[in-house]
C-alpha cells in the first residue's frame, strides 16, 4: 500500500518550523552555567521530533543534519559533556541551516549553502567528540567498566525490519554505509530479491565502538520497535558475555518474586519461531520478557514473526544498558518490557534460559517503572511552561476558520433582522418570543466573540524571534543590548501577527544599529554600557500599540534636515520634531554615515511605514537626542472587525471608522466661512478645519441641505483633520469589513464593506483618503 | 483523406454536443448565456448605492454575506424600459472567481444548443460589440444573441474590475 507522503508534507513544514522555534527560544532561554535538564530535554525533544518526521518524511539531508544535532544534546542531556556558549552558538546556526532546508524543501528561499551545512556538522560533531576521552567513568555504562577488555573488537547482531519509508527510499542503503564506516559488517540475511523490499535484515557488525554509535540510526530506519541489537565478544573464551550485564544485582532473582506477571519463559533456540507464536498467544496484558534465542538459522521467521506481530507488544528491543533511554522515547513505557536478547553466538545459553529471564524481567520491570514514572512527570512539568501552545491545540486551516467567522456573522444578521421584526411588532409580540430573542442575541454575542478569538494570537509569537536578532546583531556590531520585552500576551489578529513581524524586526535593527551607541561612547555620556531596546504591546481604545524604544542617541533632528535639503527634500527649520522625525520614512532616506549590512542603506523605513498603513495602522517616532528614541506602531485589533459609527446622508448609511472620529458637533448659521469662495473652513476648538460635505463627494440628494441641520463630525487621520458634513449620526455598531474588490474594484473614499443588521450592505468610508480631498480641495482653492 | 474523413466526423461530432444556455430578455431582445456561468436567479432588491460609480453599476447588495456588484444590463445597452418591479430579476454569474449580478427584464427558458445552431453574427456597430458576440442562434421565429458573458462582464467597459485587460 503506497501512501502518498507528500499530502502530509505541509504538516509536516508546519510541525518542523515550530520545533524550530521552539527550539531556538529554549535555546536562548538557557543558563548555560546551570543548564535546566528539563529545557535541555525539551531541546532534545524537538531535535528529535524533526529528525523523526524527517526520516518518515525522506527528508534525508534534514535528518542526517538534526541526527549530529541530536546526538551532542543527547550527550549534554546525559551530563556526558558540559553545556558551552559555543555550544549554543552552533545549535542555533545549526538551527539556522535546518530552516533554510525546510524552506528549500517548500520551494521557496534561496538553495541551502552545502558548505554551510557541511561546516556546522562538523563542527557538531567536533563539539560532541571533543570531550568523549574525559568521560567521567560512571557515566560509562556498566559493561565498559566492568570489563576491562571493552577495548576489543566488539560484535552486534543486529536484526532490524524496515519502515516502507525507508526501504523504498535510500534509508536502509545508507544505514549500511554507515555501520560499514563503523566496522567490518558482513550481512548475515536481507530480504528476498531486491534490497527495496521491506523485509528482514540480519547483519553483523564488529567494531570498536558502542553500540550508541549505531543504534539511533537503526531504531530510525526500522519499523516501530522492530529491530534489535545484540552484542557479543569476539574474544571466544568469555562463553556467556550477556549476563555479565548483571553481575552487580545479585539480589535481583528474590525480587522477581514479586512480579507475577513475568513468567519466565523456557525457551530454546531450535524452536525460534514458536516462541514468538506462543509469546503472542499468551501476551494479553502483560508480558512475557522474550529471552531471544535466536539462532541464526531460524531468526528468519522468528524474527519476523516477531516483529510483524508484535507491533506494540514489544518495547523497542535493546541490551539493558540503553534501555532507560529507549524508554523515554519508546512507545509504551510502564507496560512494555525491554527483551534483552542474549548474543546469538552465545550457544551456552540453553542451558539456563530462566535465570536468564528472572534476571532480565526483574531488572528490567524495575527500570521501566521508574523510568516510566519519572518521564511523565517531566512531560508534565515541561509541557506546562514550554508547550503550553502546543499541546492542547489543534491545527485547522484559515480558510475553515473564515468560513466560521462569516456564517456567525450571517447568523449575528439574521437574529439582528429577527429582533428588528420583534420590536416592530411591538405589543402583539408574545413575551416569550421576545425573551427568547433576547436571549439569542446575548449567544450570538458570545457566539460571535469566541469565533473571532480563534483567529487572536498573542503577540508572543512575534516578540519571541526578537532576543535572537538582538543577540545576533549586538554581537556583530560589538554592542552591548538588553532587550525587555512586555505585553506578550496581548492578543492580535493571526494575520496581522504574520504581516507585523518583518516591519518590527526592521524597526529593532535600526534601533540597534542606529539607536544604541556603542558602550564606551555610552560611558563617556554617563550611561550604563549595556544599552536597552523595550518592546512593548498594550491595548489602547480599539487598537494595539506596539512600542520599540531604545536609549540610544536619538534621532538628530539637524543632520536629518541637511540630509533631507541634500536629497532635495521640501524642508525648512520650523518644522517640528515629528514631521522632521517623519523624514526617516521617505523612501531612499538615510543619514548613517556608513552603509553596513545591518541598515543604513536608507531602503526599510519608507517599506516599514508602508507596510504598517497597508495593515491599517500607523507608525510614529519620539526622540531626544541623546535620551533615546520610541517608534510607536499603532495597528487595528483585527482586520475583520471595525468599530465604526453609521452616519446617514440622504438615503444611504455610511460606516465611518470610530477610531479616526474625535467629536461630532451641530454647526450654527455662520460657522462655516469661505475660502476665495470655494473651499469652506469651520472654526473647531481655534483650528479652522477643511469641511468636507460628504454629499457633494458622492452626489447624494442630502436630506440636510443647510449646515445648521446636520452635523459636523471632526475626523483626523493620520495628523490631517477635516470635519465631515453628514445628515445624521444613526448610531454606532461593531462591523464585519467586507472586501468590496473581491467581486468589484476599489472606489474612491470607500474602504470596504459591511452587513447591516437588516441585511443592507453599508459602505466604509476610507477616512484618509476623504481627508486627503479635502486637502487638495483646499490647495485647490487656496 | 481517411484523415480528412476523420477531422470532418469530428468536427460534426463536435457540432452535435449540445451546451444548456438561459436565455434571457432585455427589452424586445432575447440573449442567452452559457449556463454554467449562472449561479443563481433571484428578484430584485434595492442595491446601496456606490458613489461616482457608472449609471449602469446600480451599487452593491448583500448575498449571504458576500458583497456582490449589481450591474443593469439595460442601461448598458440602452434597451427596454428602466423600471423596477416585483418581476425584475436578477441572474447570479459566476464569472472569473466574481460574483456580479446582472439586472435583466425577464429570464425565458434554459435550451440546448449544438455548435451547428449557433450562426456567426455579421458585424455591426454600436452599443453592443461584436466582440462579446459568439453568434445568433434561432428557434421557432426567435432569435437569440448568444453572448460571451464572461469576456462581457470582464471587460473594461463594464468598470468591474480593476485591471480589466481590453
Amino acid at each position: 500500500m503506497a501512501i502518498d507522503m507528500s499530502q502530509f508534507y505541509q504538516v509536516f513544514f508546519d510541525e518542523s518550523a515550530e520545533h524550530l522555534a521552539a527550539m531556538e527560544g529554549l535555546l536562548l532561554d538557557l543558563d548555560i552555567e546551570n543548564p535546566d535538564s528539563e529545557q535541555l530535554n525539551a531541546i532534545f525533544r524537538a531535535a528529535h521530533s524533526i529528525k523523526g518526521s524527517a526520516g518518515t518524511f525522506g527528508f534525508t539531508d534534514l535528518a542526517e543534519t538534526t541526527h549530529i544535532l541530536e546526538n551532542l544534546l543527547d550527550r549534554i542531556r546525559k551530563q556526558e559533556l558540559g553545556l558551552r556558549a559555543d555550544m549554543v552558538d552552533a545549535f542555533l546556526e545549526c538551527g539556522d541551516r535546518l530552516r533554510e532546508m525546510l524552506e528549500a524543501h517548500q520551494g521557496r528561499g534561496e538553495a541551502v549553502d552545502q558548505a554551510a551545512v557541511e561546516s556546522i556538522c562538523a563542527r557538531l560533531r567536533d563539539l560532541s567528540t571533543d570531550r568523549q576521552p574525559e568521560l567521567p567513568d560512571q557515566a560509562k555504562l556498566a559493561p565498559e567498566s566492568l570489563t576491562p577488555s571493552s577495548l576489543d573488537k566488539r560484535v552486534f547482531d543486529i536484526q532490524f525490519v524496515p519502515t516502507e519509508v525507508s526501504a523504498k527510499g535510500d534509508g536502509v542503503t545508507s544505514l549500511l554505509d554507515e555501520l560499514r564506516s563503523l566496522g567490518q559488517l558482513e550481512i548475515l540475511s536481507q530480504p528476498a530479491g531486491d534490497i527495496h523490499n521491506v523485509g528482514y535484515w540480519q547483519v553483523r557488525l564488529i567494531s570498536d565502538l558502542g553500540q550508541e554509535a549505531f543504534a539511533d540510526q537503526i531504531d530510525f530506519i526500522a519499523e516501530n520497535g522492530a529491530w534489535r541489537v545484540v552484542e557479543g565478544k569476539l574474544s571466544a573464551g568469555d562463553s556467556d558475555p550477556a549476563f555479565g550485564f548483571f553481575d552487580d544485582s545479585p539480589g535481583v532473582p528474590d525480587e522477581n518474586q514479586s512480579y507475577g506477571f513475568f513468567a519466565p519463559l523456557d525457551a530454546s533456540p531450535d524452536v525460534g519461531g514458536a516462541v514468538a507464536k506462543e509469546v503472542e498467544d499468551e501476551g494479553f496484558g502483560f508480558f512475557e520478557p522474550l529471552p531471544a534465542t535466536t539462532a541464526p538459522q531460524v531468526t528468519p521467521e522468528g524474527g519476523n514473526g516477531e516483529a510483524e506481530d508484535g507491533y506494540g507488544f514489544f518495547a523497542p528491543l535493546a541490551p539493558p544498558e540503553k534501555a532507560p533511554e529507549v524508554l523515554e522515547e519508546g512507545d509504551g513505557f510502564g507496560f512494555f518490557v525491554p527483551v534483552p536478547a542474549p548474543a546469538a553466538s552465545a550457544a551456552p545459553l540453553v542451558i539456563m534460559p530462566s535465570p536468564v529471564a528472572a534476571l532480565d524481567s526483574s531488572s528490567a520491570a524495575a527500570v521501566p517503572e521508574k523510568s516510566a514514572v519519572e518521564s511523565r512527570t517531566r512531560a508534565a512539568k515541561t509541557a506546562a511552561p514550554a508547550a503550553a501552545a502546543g499541546d492542547s491545540s489543534i491545527r485547522v486551516s484559515i480558510e475553515k476558520v473564515d468560513q466560521l467567522i462569516n456564517l456567525v456573522g450571517e447568523l449575528v444578521i439574521t437574529q439582528a433582522m429577527l429582533l428588528q421584526t420583534a420590536t416592530q411588532m411591538q405589543e402583539s409580540a408574545p413575551e416569550r418570543l421576545v425573551n427568547g430573542l433576547a436571549q439569542l442575541e446575548r449567544n450570538t454575542r458570545d457566539l460571535q466573540e469566541s469565533v473571532m478569538s480563534i483567529r487572536m494570537m498573542p503577540i508572543s509569537f512575534v516578540f519571541s524571534r526578537f532576543p535572537r536578532v538582538v543577540r545576533d546583531l549586538s554581537g556583530k556590531l560589538g554592542k552591548q543590548v538588553e532587550l525587555k520585552t512586555s505585553g506578550e500576551t496581548t492578543e492580535l489578529d493571526k494575520s496581522l501577527i504574520e504581516r507585523i513581524a518583518d516591519p518590527l524586526t526592521h524597526l529593532i535593527r535600526n534601533s540597534l544599529d542606529h539607536g544604541i551607541e556603542l558602550p564606551d561612547k555610552r560611558i563617556a555620556a554617563g550611561k550604563n554600557p549595556v544599552g536597552t531596546i523595550t518592546l512593548k504591546a498594550y491595548h489602547q481604545g480599539g487598537n494595539i500599540v506596539i512600542e520599540v524604544g531604545d536609549d540610544g542617541g536619538g534621532l538628530p533632528r539637524n543632520k536629518i534636515l541637511a540630509k533631507a535639503r541634500e536629497r532635495g527634500f521640501q524642508v525648512s527649520d520650523q518644522m517640528t520634531d515629528s514631521e522632521v522625525f517623519n523624514l526617516i520614512f521617505e523612501a531612499g532616506f538615510s543619514t548613517a554615515d556608513q552603509v553596513t549590512d545591518v541598515s543604513g542603506r536608507g531602503v526599510g523605513m519608507d517599506v516599514v511605514r508602508r507596510n504598517i498603513q497597508s495593515m491599517g495602522g500607523r507608525v510614529e517616532i519620539e526622540s531626544m537626542l541623546g535620551v533615546g528614541t520610541r517608534m510607536t506602531v499603532r495597528l487595528p485589533l483585527t482586520l475583520a472587525i471595525l468599530d465604526g459609527m453609521s452616519i446617514a446622508v440622504g438615503d444611504q448609511t455610511y460606516i465611518l471608522p470610530l477610531s479616526y472620529v474625535i467629536e461630532s458637533f451641530q454647526p450654527r448659521t455662520g460657522d462655516i466661512k469661505t475660502l476665495s469662495n470655494q473651499a469652506r473652513v469651520i472654526q473647531v476648538r481655534g483650528e479652522y478645519l477643511p469641511v468636507v460635505v460628504l454629499h457633494e463627494l458622492f452626489n447624494i440628494k442630502p436630506k440636510a441641505s443647510d449646515f445648521t441641520q446636520g452635523i459636523m463630525v471632526v475626523i483626523d487621520a493620520d495628523g490631517i483633520k477635516a470635519a465631515l458634513f453628514v445628515d445624521a449620526l444613526v448610531g454606532q455598531h461593531q462591523v464585519v469589513i467586507k472586501s468590496l474588490e473581491a467581486n468589484y474594484r476599489r472606489v474612491q473614499g470607500i474602504s470596504g464593506a459591511t452587513i447591516m443588521g437588516d441585511g443592507h450592505v453599508a459602505l466604509i468610508l476610507d477616512v484618509s483618503a476623504i481627508a486627503g480631498m479635502a486637502k487638495t480641495s483646499m490647495q485647490k482653492a487656496g | 483523406m481517411e484523415a480528412i474523413t476523420q477531422s470532418g466526423t469530428a468536427v460534426a461530432e463536435e457540432d452535435l454536443v449540445a451546451s444548456e444556455y438561459l436565455t434571457f430578455t432585455l427589452g424586445s431582445e432575447e440573449y442567452a448565456i452559457d449556463i454554467l456561468k449562472v449561479q443563481e436567479i433571484r428578484g430584485y432588491e434595492q442595491p446601496t448605492l456606490i458613489a461616482n460609480s457608472p449609471s449602469f453599476i446600480k451599487g452593491v447588495i448583500n448575498l449571504r454575506g458576500i458583497i456582490v456588484p449589481i450591474v443593469d444590463l439595460r442601461i448598458k445597452f440602452n434597451l427596454g424600459k428602466i423600471e423596477y418591479t416585483p418581476f425584475t430579476v436578477v441572474i447570479i454569474l459566476n464569472i472569473a472567481g466574481r460574483v456580479i449580478g446582472a439586472v435583466v427584464d425577464s429570464v425565458s427558458d434554459v435550451m440546448s444548443l449544438t455548435r451547428s445552431q449557433i450562426r456567426p453574427a455579421p458585424d455591426f456597430s454600436g452599443n453592443f460589440d461584436t466582440k462579446y458576440i459568439i453568434g445568433l442562434a434561432s428557434q421557432d421565429s426567435r432569435m437569440m444573441i448568444v453572448t460571451d458573458i464572461e469576456r462581457l462582464m470582464s471587460s473594461a467597459d463594464m468598470e468591474l474590475i480593476d485591471s480589466a485587460t481590453e
